[in-house]
Order: C-alpha cells, then structure tokens, then sequence
C-alpha cells in the first residue's frame, strides 16, 4: 500500500516534473495534510492556536473564531463580528486574547454554552488612522507574562480617515509622497509591550509590515518584516527594548524625538541609529513576504530541528528553516528553505505546533498573493538529508548534515558554490542586489563523523549575504539532500581567538 | 483551423467583433497605457496592433508590490512563465526576464508608483501576442494579449481565451472585475453559518471613528455604537451592512450602510455629570452579549457606565438603557433637536433638549428613541 502510494506520486512527478512550479521532490520526511473547512467560509485564516483541551482555535478575517475537533472533524463557532483578526493568544478552554484592528480584545464563553458571551478590551492605546494597512500583530507572552504585540506601518498607498483615534502627528509621513509608508498615529510601526498592570509601552520602532513576531526557546523575540521602502529584502529582525529597526515614519513616536520629520534625515543618518537584521531573505529567492517565526519546541517530535525557526512566507509554496548564532555579543544566521509544494499551499500566514508535534498552518492572501485554509505538515519519522545548521568561522563557514555525508560529493569544491551581495537602505521599494561575486573555496575539510564540512572561502566581507548552492552532494546511504539552497546572512565577522 | 471555430469567427465578425481602432497611418507613434492593479491584474487586459505599426508601451504600477511585463510570441505565455521560474536565485538581478526566444520584449521590473515606458514596432506577423509579468506566482494570471491584425477586430470579450477567465465578463476596465465579484459576493455564502439578529460587526464605517461597532437590531433595524468616542452614533432602517469591499482586505474601503439612516448623534456627549455638558473622561471597556445583544462598558471620570441598546416592540425605534450603579449625583441625558428622533425617557425631567435624572434614577433608566416625523436633517 505504501510502496504503492510512493510509485503513483513518482509518476505523478514525472508527469509535471517538467513544470518547474511543481518540479519540488517528494520529500519523504515531511507530509502535508489539508484540514476540510467549514462550508461557507471563506477561510483567509488569521490565527492558529491550541486550547489546552487539544482543539484547534482560528480566526478569519471576516471575524469569525472557530474551533476545531479533529478526532470528530467538526468545526464549531466561538465568536464572531471581529475586525480583520489576526493573532490569538489561548488563556483557557474557554478565553483567548484576540488582536483586531481596533484593540486586544479578551474574548470569553462565561455561561459555558461553548459561544463566546464577553468581549472585553485588553488595550486600545493605540492610533487608528482607518488606513487599510494597519494590521495589528501577535499577542505573544514573555517569560515574565508582560504582552507584545506589533502595529504595523499606514501605507502611502491610501490615506487617513476622517475621524482618527488618536492625536495626529503630521512628521510622520513623508510630504508630498505616494509611496512610503507613514506613521500619522501613535506607535504605528512599532511594537508594544502590554505589561500585567495593563500598560501599553512603546519597545522597539521602524517596523513597516512585521506581519509576525515570537520567542524562540530562549525567550529572544523576534519579528519578520516585509521588503518594500526601507527594507531592501524581507528581514528577520532580533528585537530589543529600545531598538530602531530601520522603517522611518514610527520614530516621531520615539520619546523626546526633535528632530523634526524623519523622512528628511540623510540616510546616511538613519542607517546609523538602525539595528540590522538578524537575518536577511534574500527577495525572489528566499521568501517575499515571510510571516511567522515560530520555534521547534517538539523536542525531536517534528524532526531533527529542534530550537530553530520556522518561518511562514506568503508569495511561495513555501516554509522556511533559520538558523542562528551568536557572533560578537549578536545573532546572525542563516535561512533555507525548510519545504517547498509537497502539496503545500501559498498564503503561509501563521503556523502553531499541535500537541502532536505535527505544524498546523493557516493561510491567507487578504487582496495579496496567497491562498486560503489549514494544512498541516506531519513528520514521517524519517530523518531528512539536509544542513542541520550553518555556522561562521573566522576564514569561511561550517556546514553541520544531519546525516554523515559520501565523502567523495562532499568533498568536491564544485559542489559548493558561493556567491555574495548587499541590499542597499533606502527609501525606495526594495533593493537590487549589489556587488554580487562569486566567492571561490580555497580550502574544504570533512569532520571524522563526515558531517561536518569546513569551507574556506577566498573573502568575507561583513553587511553581505553569503548564498551558498550545493551540488549533487549524497549522504553516505546515498540519499539527496532536500535543500541545495542557504543563504547566511554576515552581519559582523567572527572574532579571532587570540 | 476547425470549421466550428471559423464559423465563430465569422459570426463574431457580425455580431460582436469590436472595431477597436481606426487610424489611417502607421507612421505616428501610437501610445499604449498599461497599469499594475492591486490583485494581480494589469488594467489593460487586451488592444489591437496594426502589423508594424510603432507603439510606445507605458507600464505604471499602481498596486503596492513590484511587477514586470514581458510580451512573448505567440502561444509561449506558460513557457515563458516557467523559464522565468526556472532562474531561481537569479531571477531578481535578471528581473525575472529570461534568456529566451520566447521573450519578444520586456519591461523590467516597475516598483510601486513608478513608470517605464517601452518602444517598439508590432510584429509584421499577425496574431496574438502575450504579455505578462513574469514574477514567481503571478504570471498564472496576471497576463493580458496584444492582438496584431489589419482588420482592428477583437473576439467577443466573453470567449477570448486569451485573457484572465475572471476578465472575460464585461468590458476591459476594471470596472468589469468589481461588477463580476460582486455577483459572486451575492450568491456565495457570508458565513459558515447564516447570522440571525441581533449580531455585530467590528468594522470601519463613515460618520464613526475607526473603532466602529454596527449592530442588527432586526432585520429592518440597525445602530452604530462606537467604541472610540463610547457612544451610539447613528441608526437606520432598510437593512444592515454590505462588507463586500472591506473583506477584500487591501485598499482604503468601508462597511457601507444599507437602508436609511434616521437618527444621527450631534451631543458633544449624550450623557454629563454637570449641567454645562462637560464631556468627561471616557474610557471604553468593551461589552457583554446578553441574549446576544451587546451591553457595551465604559467609564466616564472613572464611574462604570453600561448601555444596552434593545428595539422597541414594534420594531420602529431603539431603547437604550442605561446602568450607572455607582453615580453619587445627577446625571443629564443630553440630544439635539436636529438628530432625527423623539425621546421618551422612564425617569427625569425633561429641559432644554435634555433630562435631568436624580442619582437615584440614573442608577438605572431608559430612553426610547423615535424617528421624528420628517426625519432626520
């Protein structure tokens, strides 16, 4: 039966190998299952998350909340009349915090008829222009129960209504442009900290679109951001208290700012008080508009990649693996793409790992590109070829398998091919890539365990994105690997040990 | 050529080819305009050519992400479409524009609000040619067809294969793609489920702050409350809401009312702690649904005021009551004579355009609004 389901798929990849929208292999690690939804609902989902009791909670964006038994398949109604939500934060078997556009909300079933009766606001301390473009995103809980939530950017291609919440701040947009994205309101494009005393503070500045923000198992916060003004490619910022992540309009907003309309502060002067991202996607190759970062925290239930990143993205059949490293005090690493189609869809907008170790992912596109829906993605148990982690070395970079590797593939240069670039800061949407060059191996080492490839490479230069294509490189059962691709991002060189 | 479809042709020459252009001379360079459309479309989605004839192309870009446009010979849309795809990690520094004899012409990649224009001369061979932006994803159906012919004629709209399905409906503005998804908006479903009144939508609606509820009363009776300023704004009759174009999610759009509205708040706040109508401070603090109507929350000056809005028995008109349990002193209930509605209220003493209640009253009272003979102006 199996043996038989493996030869149909195979043939089914012949048959459209030849179309390189599908031509991704059948991966053997991973399957990707698709959840039947409700009939009537237009499923553009914003928000997947678990209550204790193991059914699936999401919402949509025409408001609804629903819930989802998976052992008897059916879909209940929790709530409903919620504007544009698109994050949840589960409290209870019966309570969750919903981010929607006008405020948190606590959404609660007090009578126990399994229908949310109360919808309380958490915090509307926030600007609300009615520019279409102002998602709100996350709640997500630190360690010490403190709130973050992310408010993205208004965009230059609408306006602001007539009647606001919230006092308006002309500085924040650029005069005269069409394009840019602004900040007329407080805290547009910043991300918030709701402490326990219900305070919402201001925390870190220059997000445009963080359409995603999460912990990993150390508590570092994380948010993506999506490439257009400012942002050369899509980024995954490390988030501190304090920081400016690069997009202008929202520093207007900073405490004490004089210094007038940010937009007309010299590039050169914004790139100085800017704190780079952790990680790069490299546009067209990596990811367009990456989403959620959510963290293996399965312990090995979802496969051998534990503690790292997995990152949603919306414009591809796509989910996307990061790695990172603390090089000089910071996190740097590096992105690959962790699957590609296997029946995968587009739209990857949140994800949440369900007590089975299985990666639940809602999908929307909300006038964009990207689908609608839930799939899951189950691990097989079977181990995948791949590059377990990319680590930087004083004269090039380490690759660790998860598998131990045919020496003869793996030893060979040809079968690593580097090349590097820069994005450039600017006000323009997007950047080309610049001063792309091929980067030559000078040198290649194999571990004893063969899993390990030391690559030495003739230069590295620091604010470059290495990419690395790997050739036809096998384990040593003879196995592919699922991914030729990564993409490490240098922000500052290893120091040398003296 | 099968005959049937020279049969089609033919017939289509009677009835419905369209002379799309009549110029005597190819010597003038003729300008073509082409738009990016927020949702993967071009704007522009067919024209007729002369063979040979000079064309300035115009590609602008008024959507909020990037897009290209490359013409390919005819029959090769797909093809080339996957050699762009085929590029992988070097498609963006090639713009996405394969090495391909496929591509005929290209435009390379127009950010948002930018421009580039393109000039050149029609094939000499007639037929039709694609064009189409080659960027991962969206070249299944952001494509258009440049038809090259003598005769200046296009197919009937509804079977030119050559075009998005969803464009085949009307004429070739965008206006043909609101009227084709707005029958869809209509015949499909709303929900997983059929809303029954009383329910309620969070959305943005003019003549309220962004922080809007609307709410149906009745299938005839609706309100807007409004969790920005914490008070009812306005009412109507006739229906309820149409979220259509605020579903879709991109562009600034509102829930649009459907009916008449009849009352429309014009207090600087309906309810005072004084009798110089002071606004106090408001805090809004959400709502309860009780038999699923919403009991809203807030506080003025830090005392809890609660508000549930109920239709009258005969369905014509609201009644709100209002709960402030722990109030120490009068309250006023404030309207204007210019809001549309007659007020009756269970307590208080009616001056001025206001009712004056005791503390004791405004523990717990209602007011019933009426639409006003002549309505509102």
């Amino acid at each position: 039966m199996n043996n038989k389901f493996i030869k149909c798929s195979l043939l089914i990849y012949v048959f459209i190998g030849s179309q390189p929208l599908f031509s991704q292999k059948i991966n053997q690690s991973y399957v990707v299952e698709t959840i039947k939804m409700p009939e009537g609902l237009t499923a553009e989902t914003g928000a997947v998350e678990f209550f204790p009791d193991g059914r699936l909670v999401a919402c949509f964006t025409r408001g609804e909340v629903m819930t989802y038994n998976e052992l008897s398949k059916e879909w209940k109604l929790f709530a409903s009349g919620l504007h544009d939500p698109l994050g949840i934060l589960v409290v209870s078997n019966s309570e969750i915090l919903i981010m929607q556009r006008p405020e948190l909300t606590r959404v609660k079933d007090t009578d126990d008829d399994g229908i949310a009766d109360v919808y309380e606001k958490v915090t509307d301390a926030f600007g609300l222009s009615g520019n279409y473009h102002e998602f709100n995103y996350g709640p997500i809980m630190d360690k010490d129960a403190n709130l973050l939530i992310a408010l993205n950017s208004s965009s230059g291609g609408g306006s602001i209504r007539s009647e606001v919440r919230g006092q308006i701040n002309p500085l924040g947009r650029e005069e005269g442009s069409k394009g840019q994205m602004f900040s007329n309101l407080p805290y547009r494009g910043w991300m918030m900290k709701l402490t326990k005393n219900g305070k919402l503070q201001p925390f870190a500045s220059g997000f445009r679109s963080p359409n995603g923000i999460g912990f990993d198992l150390e508590g570092n916060l994380f948010a993506t951001d999506n490439q257009g003004d400012w942002i050369g490619t899509s980024p995954l910022h490390h988030v501190k208290e304090g920081k400016f992540y690069g997009h202008p309009g929202s520093l207007v907003w900073q405490k004490d700012w004089n210094r007038g309309n940010p937009f007309l502060l010299a590039p050169e002067i914004l790139d100085s008080m800017r704190t780079r991202a952790a990680v790069l996607f490299p546009h067209g190759i990596i990811a367009n508009s990456p989403t959620q970062p959510i963290c293996d925290d399965t312990g090995g239930k979802f496969g051998p990649f534990s503690g790292q990143l997995i990152i949603g993205e919306m414009n591809k059949e796509r989910i996307v693996r990061v790695m990172l490293e603390r090089i000089d005090g910071e996190l740097q690493g590096a992105c690959i793409p962790f699957l590609d189609g296997n029946g995968l869809r587009k739209g990857n907008n949140r994800m949440v790992f369900a007590p089975d170790g299985s990666l639940w992912i809602g999908q929307n596109a909300h006038g964009w590109l990207g689908d609608q829906g839930i799939q899951r993605i189950v691990y097989t148990g079977k181990k995948p070829a791949d590059i377990y982690k990319m680590n930087l070395t004083e004269t090039g970079f380490d690759l660790t398998f998860t598998s131990p590797l045919e020496v003869s593939s793996a030893s060979n240069p040809e079968n690593y091919q580097f090349r590097h670039y820069y994005y450039k800061y600017h006000n323009k949407y997007g950047s080309d890539q610049y001063d792309i060059q091929n980067v030559p191996i000078t040198d290649i080492k194999i571990s004893n365990d063969l899993k390990t490839i030391s690559l030495k490479l003739a230069f590295l230069k620091p604010g470059y994105v290495y990419e690395l294509n790997l050739g036809d490189i096998k384990t040593s059962s003879g196995e592919p690997l699922n991914n030729k691709l990564i993409c490490y991002t240098l922000n500052k060189l290893k120091p040398s040990i003296p | 050529m099968r005959p049937s479809i020279k049969l089609f042709f033919l017939l289509s020459a009677f009835l419905s080819f369209t002379v799309v252009y009549a110029q005597s001379t190819t010597d003038s360079i003729r300008n073509i305009k082409i738009d990016a459309l927020v949702g993967l479309q071009f704007d522009l989605i067919r024209f007729v050519v002369k063979p040979g004839e000079k064309l300035n192309l115009v590609f602008s870009n008024s959507d909020d992400m990037s897009h290209n446009l490359l013409i390919t010979k005819p029959g090769s849309r797909l093809e080339v479409v996957n050699e762009a795809l085929k590029l992988g990690e070097r498609g963006p520094q090639l713009n996405y524009i394969p090495n391909s004899p496929n591509v005929l012409w290209a435009i390379p990649i127009v950010n948002p609000n930018q421009t580039r224009s393109l000039s050149f001369i029609a094939p000499k061979q007639e037929g039709v040619y694609p064009y189409v932006c080659t960027i991962p994803g969206h070249g299944m159906v952001m494509f258009g067809a440049m038809y090259v012919n003598s005769n200046g004629m296009l197919p009937d709209l509804k079977n030119d294969t050559n075009i998005p399905v969803n464009r085949r409906n009307d004429d070739a503005s965008i206006l043909g793609i609101s009227h084709s998804q707005h029958r869809s908006v209509k015949t499909k479903p709303l929900h997983p489920y059929v809303p029954v009144s009383p329910y309620f939508y969070r959305v943005f609606i003019d003549g309220a702050s962004p922080a809007a509820i609307a709410v149906s009363l009745t299938s005839d009776l609706s309100y807007c409350w409004d969790a920005g300023t914490c008070k009812l704004r306005f009412a109507w009759t006739g229906g309820f809401l149409d979220n259509s174009e605020l579903w879709k999610g991109k562009g600034d759009v509102s829930a649009k009312v459907v009916g008449q509205v009849f009352f429309r708040d014009k207090t600087l706040f309906p309810l005072s702690f004084s009798p110089d109508k002071a606004v106090s401070k408001l805090d809004y603090k959400g709502f309860r649904l009780i038999n699923q109507f919403p009991e809203f929350h807030y506080t003025m000056n830090g005392i809890d005021v609660f508000e549930l809005i109920l239709p009258t028995a005969d369905g014509k008109g609201l009644v709100r009551i209002f709960r402030i349990p722990d109030v120490k002193n009068r309250v006023w209930f404030n309207t204007d004579s210019q809001d549309g509605v007659n007020y009756i209220s269970s307590h208080g003493i009616w001056q001025e355009n206001r009712f004056r209640l005791s503390a004791n009253e405004a523990k717990k009272f209602s007011i019933t609004m009426y639409m006003k003979e002549g309505g509102l102006r």
